[in-house]
């Protein structure tokens, strides 16, 4: 243990200005402001202060002077307390607290708590202990201290909380701890085989050891794992992890009222189905919920909310919008996603656009372009004033479409030829170029590919600076995004009306259609539903139905918090398992004190009180200064 | 009036050539703004012509009519005189005291040279005694026309003494002058105030008439002073730590003490005082100054 240790001493040097004062004190005994003055006759029975007391009044002033001076000098030399820094050579055993909620189950948390004080009891004599709690991130609880007091207390106060496991993230942490530093790292954990799960964080040192104390947990184990509204309807899906079959009772509770409840059977290792079949109001905050005494609580219920979704808007601009042909199918497409709840479609031809007003074009949260033949000046200044304020786009190249209007809109060279290609005899097939593209990510599967449609005509479309997401069977791009500051732009070289092709008529049209629809306004969507450790900002990072009030909405809406379900598996592995999996690197750093030094130091900020103190002694002496006056 | 009265403003007077169109400059001024005030019967200016009469004194034949007319006439002035006045004019250390243009002992000296040239003008005898703790200067009254060029040289020549003692020169002067007369002090009386009054009261035994000008400058009479001082005295370089502000009060209530002594016991001996601000017009010490002499006539 140490004292009060400097970073930069140098700067204590500094201390030596209170010479200054010093000097400037005594010389000013003798340098008095001195007045001629005839009549000192009249002066000399007069009450005149007290030189006692003006005496003690500068030596106030100069104590005041003095301490600013040493407190600056201080607070730049960046002090800290050296006592709470170890010493280099000082080994460490970290013990590491799974708080994931796999460790709610009734008493299984108490038997952690008990485990993790063994193991600081446990801990080698010269050995300071710290503490870290993980879940899915891992946090230092208590910092390497020889006060295992305080580590004891700490482990006290530990509670599972409602995230999943993740042991990367606390043998990361751990390995932070220890920096160079010898030691072990003792885990206390249920060994869910889930923990291993996400990234590695790097690894500890190879000479560290890793001790492993098993959190025995119940095996059983039932969880709602689905919850949501479908028409009047509640549908939910219960797991049973166990290894025997369970039955229990589901129900279905909206707005703090039951509504349903239900009996359910779940074989081992299954999942069940559980339909309420009560009316479902049309809005309201909905659980659905199980009895299981012996498993997990925290996935014992989902929550949902059962407000209609705000509406994705898509605007659909066609030439003549009376005609089967004038965007019917696409219109159709976007309707069927989420039994019609996903999007609001509005189909407009360029007369009735040019009525628009900005703000009203503004809510779209993308537009389809499938005509540009009655677009009007008016109409092409909305659109493109609406993408080049970063809104989204899919633009299909058919007939209707007049690459020179299409210029105008995206303000670039649209590199679209302007008469239209046969594909041959036969015509064309797509190609995925990029099945990882989110709109091509459902096709990837050989059940659900677009390789049956044929198309007959396209447009030749240059794809420099473009990124080609698929072509057709013999080359040419069918499907390209070009990349843009804000927003997104995607291009269908042939035309979405049945004209050129068949594709509006193909089962993989729908799919496409709504995915497209997805990407386009993905960044716009407003999810009602979270998975923790995932929620945004302002919304409370536990289960259950909150208002959510992001910056610029008037008024909150409601979205629901689940737990992640992976956590729900207790299945476990065996501690060589464990033990193999942990991440190693080779110790190379030497324990560098300065970096515990500034840290500490860092961490401590005594020079922030030093400055404080010195304005006060600045104030002080101002006031004790104007009353000498 | 109000051109002339200028220069009955010791800083403007401060800024004239000599000591003789100093004196002449602030009676000039000051006697004309009087011919148009009440006090127009103190004039020396002559007033006729009369038969010579036999005992008149011969000085005072007009001898340009006489070669002219052939008769014997003598001028006629409003106020004949025969008084000899002494100019006592303290010039220790604390009179060089200033905070403004004029030091007190300038200011002394513009009033000392304008009774002379008044005295002169009257046909009075002058003299002029400096000092400090002694005698410095010793002019003999006398009203010869040359005479009056002596006194206002020595004026110019003035130079600070030491300290005050003004009881000591008084006791000298007293020894000296015979004829019943009048004594002027200019002074600022900061000595002990009993020696003052106990010095002035034998020129009253004597039955010679004083006029007494203490002249104290407007920091004196203010103590406006505003920081924490070590207030020095410029004679005896006694020191007193003071803070203005606490002691203020107590200072003008022992000045106004002072002055209020000065006042009642001078004034209970038939002894004139007058208080002077060296930031003010000279016009009341020479009103003060022509009040006197009447009553020593």
């Amino acid at each position: 243990m140490g004292g009060l240790s400097f970073l930069s001493p140098l700067y204590l040097l500094g201390i030596l200005a209170i010479a200054v004062p010093i000097a400037l004190h005594l010389f000013r005994r003798r340098t008095d402001v001195i007045v001629e003055f005839p009549a000192i006759r009249l002066l000399t029975q007069s009450p005149v202060e007290q030189q006692r007391r003006k005496r003690l009044r500068e030596l106030i002033l100069l104590a005041l002077r003095v301490t600013a001076l040493v407190l600056l000098a201080g607070a730049f030399a960046r002090p800290y307390l050296a006592g709470r820094i170890l010493a280099a050579d000082a080994a460490v055993t970290v013990v590491a607290v799974d708080r994931s909620f796999s460790l709610s189950a009734p008493g299984v948390f108490d038997r952690a708590r008990a485990l993790a004080l063994q193991a600081v009891g446990d801990a080698p004599s010269t050995h300071a202990v710290a503490l870290v709690a993980f879940d899915e991130s891992a946090d230092i609880v208590v910092p390497p201290t020889t006060d295992r007091g305080a580590v004891t207390a700490a482990i006290g106060a530990l509670t599972p909380g409602v995230a999943g496991t993740r042991y990367a993230a606390a043998l990361a942490r751990a390995a932070e701890v220890l920096g160079p530093r010898a030691g072990q790292v003792v885990v206390v954990t249920d060994l869910q085989q889930v923990g291993w799960q996400g990234a590695p964080r790097g690894g500890l040192a190879q000479d560290v050891e890793v001790r492993l104390v098993r959190v025995e947990a119940p095996l059983q184990n039932l969880a709602v794992i689905a919850a949501e509204r479908r028409g009047a309807r509640v549908e939910a899906a219960v797991r049973n992890f166990g290894l025997d079959a369970r039955t229990t009772v589901a129900t279905l509770t909206v707005d703090g009222a039951e509504t349903s409840r239900l009996t359910v059977a779940i074989p081992p290792q299954s999942v069940a189905p559980v339909t309420f079949d009560a009316d479902t109001p049309a809005a309201g905050a909905a659980v659905v919920a199980v009895a299981d005494e012996a498993g997990v609580p925290a996935d014992d219920a989902r929550y949902l909310v059962l407000d209609p979704a705000a509406p994705t808007r898509i605007l659909v601009v066609v030439a003549d919008p009376t005609s089967f042909r004038g965007g019917l199918y696409v219109e159709r497409a976007l309707g069927a996603a989420d039994e019609g709840r996903a999007f609001t479609v509005t189909v407009l031809d360029g007369r009735r656009l040019s009525a628009w007003t900005s703000e009203q074009m503004a809510r779209e949260h993308a537009v389809m372009l499938l005509g540009t033949r009655t677009l009007e000046r008016r109409g092409r200044e909305l659109i493109g004033t609406y993408l080049s304020g970063g809104g989204s786009a899919l633009v299909a190249l058919g007939p209707d479409i007049d690459p020179a209007t299409l210029g105008d809109m995206i303000g670039a060279p649209t590199a679209v030829a302007p008469e239209p290609r046969d594909l041959g005899r036969g015509g064309a097939t797509l190609v995925l170029e990029d099945t990882r593209h989110p709109v091509l990510r459902p096709f990837a599967m050989p059940a659900a590919a677009l390789g049956d449609v044929v198309f007959e005509q396209y447009r030749a479309v240059g794809d420099a600076g473009r990124r080609v997401l698929a072509r057709f069977s013999g080359g040419p791009a069918a499907l390209l995004e070009q990349p843009r500051p804000r927003g997104r732009l995607l291009l269908f070289a042939s035309d979405l009306d049945n004209r050129w092709n068949r594709f509006p008529l193909s089962p993989a049209f729908v799919p496409f259609m709504v995915e497209a629809g997805r990407y386009l306004t993905e960044t716009d969507r407003q999810p009602q539903s979270w998975t923790l450790p995932s929620v945004p900002a302002g919304v409370p990072a536990e289960p259950g139905v909150h208002l959510s009030s992001p910056e610029g909405e008037a008024a909150g809406r409601r979205v629901a918090v689940n737990v992640n379900l992976e956590e729900s598996n207790p299945a476990p592995m065996s501690p060589d398992e464990f033990l193999a999996a942990v991440p190693r690197v080779p110790r190379t750093a030497q324990p560098d004190v300065v970096t515990e030094a500034r840290k500490a130091e860092d961490d401590q900020r005594l020079w922030q009180w030093g400055l404080l103190v010195m304005f006060v002694a600045l104030a002080g002496e101002g006031l004790v200064g104007r009353r000498a006056m | 009036m109000a051109g002339q009265a200028r220069y009955l403003d010791p800083a403007i007077v401060a800024r004239l050539g000599s000591i003789d169109l100093k004196a002449k400059t602030i009676v000039e001024g000051f006697l004309t703004g009087l011919h148009r005030s009440p006090f127009k019967g103190f004039s020396v200016e002559f007033a006729e012509y009369r038969q010579y009469l036999p005992g008149d004194d011969l000085a005072t034949l007009d001898w340009k009519i006489y070669a002219r007319s052939d008769r014997h006439v003598v001028k006629k002035f409003e106020e004949e005189t025969n008084v000899e006045c002494h100019i006592l004019l303290d010039v220790s250390r604390s009179m060089g005291y200033s905070s403004h243009e004029v030091t007190k002992l300038q200011y002394a000296s513009f009033l000392a040279g304008a009774l002379a040239y008044l005295m002169n003008r009257q046909r009075d005898a002058v003299g002029l005694l400096t000092f400090d703790d002694q005698i410095q200067t010793l002019l003999p009254a006398s009203a010869r026309p040359g005479h009056l060029k002596t006194v206002l040289l020595a004026l110019e020549r003035l130079t600070l003494g030491a300290r005050t003692d003004i009881a000591k020169p008084l006791g000298d002067l007293v020894q000296a002058i015979r004829k019943r007369g009048l004594v002027v002090l200019i002074s600022d009386l900061l000595d002990d105030p009993d020696r003052i009054i106990e010095g002035l009261k034998h020129f009253r035994y004597r039955g010679t008439d004083v006029v007494v000008f203490q002249v104290l400058d407007p920091h004196e009479l203010s103590f406006p002073f505003d920081r924490a001082a070590r207030f020095r005295d410029v004679e005896s370089n006694h020191e007193v730590v003071a803070v203005p502000a606490a002691v203020r009060d107590t200072y003008r209530a022992r000045l106004d003490a002072m002055v209020s002594n000065f006042r009642t016991v001078l004034g209970q001996n038939g002894i004139d005082y007058t208080l002077l601000d060296t930031s003010q017009p000279l016009e009341v010490a020479l009103l003060a100054y022509l009040q006197t002499r009447r009553r020593a006539l």
